[in-house]
């Protein structure tokens, strides 16, 4: 025990600092499987009505068969025993609703929204950063105003809404943005490495292809990015504006160096680490809440697939996405605390 | 490849050169035709299949025995084989497959591959099962006759058979590709993944790409034995209904299949416009069991909730194209009965029924789905209109949305006193809406029990067997005029369908079995 403890010990902060994230994570993803699986158990409704035809709903034969196949026909502490035996294997059931494993479906559907969310926390960093910079820059001038007007707006303005005017002016009025979904109609998926089209195309050297699903991500991806470039911009503008009454930016700033060496190097890096926690909360959010995106702009992603599995009562897919999203957002606030130590030497981990 | 500088400065080139190619890829290609339509899709196993999205892009794909042309589905044309004959006691079918029927493989399609694809449907024991419930199929004593017979007369069984989900699948193929027909198929039968990647049909086209989450793409089958398809490709995408008139318009897309009817005026100018009546018929009950509500059971309320229903504001309600049939069976299919026919309002009569009811003040719980709309249409509206029209004879509806996972189990279980619901044909036959009859499934739904109405249940038994269409004809008219009478029943409308297809093609016609059918859709002439 004590050798052990020794070693653990032993161990550099950082590496202890993650095995214990991941410990905790893996006790958490246990905990969530626990709690879909009861909700899915306690919601009213029955999977074979949702997703058998009304006659088949009616034939016990075909119901009995139907529950077979998924499982259904076993006592419900056995359902969920069976479920974590087979999640360790890797195996997340079958879905209802497509008859594929649940695993196959999230290994297309997530890199599509992964690639979109990413595509706008690119989108929502570079812009919300530099309005928030600017803003704090010229605190109380009119572009500080501005800026407050446009952030202001961003975390206003209904997503759904958004989406539809965008489409209409972007793709309807002025005929620069191409149609909806990842490619062109028809179009040749490039050769799967990531399931992400862009990057795959890069990989493959196949630059026609990534010129047409870059295109297609930008107007999705700026819906998207919106509401982060809002919250952002405010974060931005708060933290920039408590580092720079800070002593030692007056100090630089006395000592006469250049005020684009003090803005960057002396009061944004402090800055980052407020900023790097809104975006990894954003990113967790944008992955769980791209449905209405993705709805308007026919993007084949992982909140279509989480709406339709609620409306079917697709059990195993619901537990599926929740899984898969809880995953996620653990390894998103585990980069955004590695990142901190990163940005700021003063932080110890572990 | 190691990146030289050299390299980077080719790289805003090749950038370049690829938006370049982007812009040129906005236009369509010849060549392909591309529909748009909101998914309702989950296989494309035929066996498997029985939703809206699977009719329409498996329909191209595995050919039926017989089929409809155009919207008509009242009349049998043929297909693999001929029109059937059927014994004088509609218990047993003969067809005459085409000898020249090829599979996509060049293989011929042969009586052992309907069997097999028939079996297989049973035994799977999915959705379209039922379509061949007590029917068994056999070799005929002639070359390529197949001979399918029913334990009860089914006059209304060749109409089943034009269901995309009996399309005739390469039995060798299937078989080969973990595909199973004997008993117990529906553990044994794992041919569901191959029929996401390839197709094993005698259709005009083959399957070329199925995403249940984005699109289905069909190619041309070079091998096809009939008259050559009229596009290289068909492109079918799962677009949200907001987008669909967009798409048309800027000619993105050349049929939107999904448009609400009020859509259809800003579009008329740029595209052919289509908006009839749908084959779903949206109908309300009032539970005849007085277990469930001794109010809604009582006939003389029935009545008098029947009386008091404002029919022409509801098809108001229902928009554009709209329609309402006379008792259940909708207007496009054999049986239909004349609006003329249906319950009229008349508040005056609705006030005296609810009188002579004996029920002072009644309150009644009128459920609908909330999370759903039947082709745009909110059941929202139409029980708030409906609450308002009970209102003016004295009842009061509390109205209890309910989303449709749980709607659909308390509905299925007889236990709601007054709803508002649909039925969508599960084949285009009138033998179909039988199931409404007391005793029988949706029947018991609505609480009307067996032995309670003998004159529609002895018409209807005499309906189910008679094989002289004039008479069944009027068989069925007879048996819905007594269901009106007497029944808890009452059907509101038919939504309507609405579409719009580029002018850069002929008109497409609405077929209520497929939507549309896709081998038939061709380019304008010039």
């Amino acid at each position: 025990m004590t050798y052990l403890r020794k070693s653990w010990y032993a161990l550099p902060n950082l590496l202890r600092f993650v095995v214990r994230r991941l410990f905790v994570g893996a006790l958490l993803c246990l905990g969530i499987t626990f709690v879909s699986f009861a909700l899915t158990q306690v919601v009213p409704g029955d999977p074979v009505s949702a997703n058998l035809g009304d006659r088949a709903a009616s034939d016990p034969e075909i119901v009995a068969a139907f529950r077979a196949r998924y499982g259904l026909d076993q006592p419900i502490p056995q359902q969920y025993a069976l479920y974590l035996e087979r999640l360790v294997h890797g195996d997340l059931g079958e879905s209802q609703q497509t008859h594929r494993p649940v695993t196959t479906d999230l290994s297309q559907y997530l890199p599509a929204t992964i690639e979109l969310a990413s595509a706008a926390m690119i989108l929502a960093l570079v812009i919300g950063i530099s309005l928030g910079v600017l803003a704090a820059i010229a605190r109380d001038r009119w572009p500080d105003q501005i800026i407050r007007v446009i952030s202001l707006a961003g975390v206003s303005v209904p997503t759904f809404w958004l989406a539809l005017v965008t489409f209409y002016v972007f793709f309807f009025k002025l005929g620069i943005a191409p149609g909806v979904g990842r490619l062109n109609p028809g179009g040749k998926a490039p050769p799967s490495i990531t399931n992400m089209f862009t990057i795959d195309a890069l990989l493959a050297g196949q630059w026609a292809t990534f010129g047409i699903a870059l295109s297609h991500i930008v107007l999705p991806a700026a819906v998207l990015a919106i509401y982060t470039i809002g919250s952002i911009t405010r974060f931005t503008r708060a933290a920039m504006l408590e580092s720079l009454s800070q002593d030692y930016v007056r100090a630089a700033r006395a000592k006469g160096l250049p005020t684009r060496t003090v803005i960057l190097r002396h009061a944004l890096r402090p800055a980052l680490a407020a900023i790097v926690t809104v975006a990894g909360m954003a990113f967790g959010r944008m992955l769980s809440g791209t449905v209405l995106v993705e709805s308007v702009f026919s993007w084949p992603g992982i909140g279509q697939y989480a709406y339709k599995s609620a409306l079917a009562l697709d059990l195993r897919a619901i537990m599926g996405v929740s899984l898969v999203v809880a995953v996620i957002y653990i390894l998103v606030n585990m980069a955004v605390d590695l990142i901190y130590a990163f940005i700021d030497p003063r932080i110890r981990l572990g | 490849m190691r990146m030289t500088k050299r390299n980077y400065r080719v790289l805003p080139l090749a950038f370049a050169a690829s938006m370049a190619t982007v812009w040129g890829a906005f236009a369509q290609e010849a060549g392909t035709l591309v529909v748009d339509t909101a998914f309702q899709l989950k296989t494309a196993d035929p066996a498997r299949e029985f939703e809206p999205t699977a009719n329409l892009v498996l329909h191209p794909v595995y050919e039926t025995l017989i089929t409809f042309k155009g919207s008509d589905l009242t009349k049998l044309e043929p297909s693999l084989a001929s029109v059937p004959t059927i014994s004088s006691d509609a218990k047993t079918f003969t067809f005459e497959l085409n000898p020249a029927a090829k599979f996509s493989d060049g293989s011929p399609v042969t009586v052992d591959d309907v069997i097999f694809s028939f079996n297989r449907v049973k035994n799977v024991k999915g959705s379209p099962s039922f379509l061949l419930d007590g029917v068994t199929v056999a070799k005929g004593s002639k070359d390529g006759e197949i001979v399918l017979t029913t334990e009860q007369p089914d006059p209304g069984l060749p109409y089943k058979l034009a269901n995309p989900a009996l399309g005739i699948v390469n039995a060798k193929v299937v078989k080969a590709n973990q595909g199973s027909a004997d008993e117990g198929a529906d553990k044994t039968d794992r041919a569901d993944t191959f029929f996401a990647t390839a197709s094993a049909g005698s259709g005009p086209y083959v399957l070329d790409k199925f995403d249940m989450a984005a699109e289905v793409v069909l190619k041309k089958n070079d091998a096809y034995w009939g008259a050559k398809p009229n596009y290289d490709q068909i492109v079918v995408r799962n677009v949200d209904t907001s987008a669909q008139q967009m798409n048309v318009m800027r000619g993105d897309s050349q049929i939107a299949l999904d448009l609400r009817p009020d859509q259809l005026d800003a579009i008329k100018d740029t595209a052919y416009t289509l908006s009839v009546p749908g084959a779903d018929v949206v109908f309300m009950f009032t539970n005849s069991n007085p277990e469930i509500s001794k109010v809604a059971a009582n006939r003389d309320f029935q009545q008098a909730v029947r009386l008091a229903i404002d029919y022409d504001g509801l098809l108001e309600i229902a928009g554009e194209g709209a329609a309402r049939p006379g008792s259940i069976i909708p207007t496009m299919f054999a049986g239909a009965l004349p609006t003329a026919e249906g319950p009229k309002r008349d508040v005056e009569g609705a006030k005296a029924a609810l009188a002579k009811s004996g029920i002072k003040d009644p309150v009644i719980e009128l459920t609908y789905v909330s999370d759903i709309t039947k082709n745009g249409i909110s059941f929202a509206d139409v029980a708030a209109k409906m609450q308002a029209d009970l209102k003016e004879v004295g009842i009061t509806a509390d109205l209890k949305p309910s989303p449709v996972s749980t709607f659909l189990d308390n509905y299925r279980a007889g236990t709601l006193p007054m709803t508002i619901v649909w039925w969508g044909p599960d084949f285009p036959d009138p033998s179909d809406y039988l199931l409404f009859g007391p005793g029988e499934k949706v029947g018991l739904r609505a609480g009307w029990k067996e032995g309670t109405a003998p004159e529609v249940a002895e018409i209807a038994k005499k309906a189910a067997v008679e094989i002289d269409q004039t008479k069944r004809t009027a068989l069925y008219d007879e048996w819905q005029k007594k269901l009106n009478e007497q029944g808890p029943f009452t059907s509101l409308f038919q939504p309507a369908f609405s579409m719009a297809s580029s002018k850069t093609l002929e008109p497409v016609e609405y077929n209520a079995m497929w939507t549309i059918d896709l081998t038939a859709i061709a380019p304008a002439k010039q």
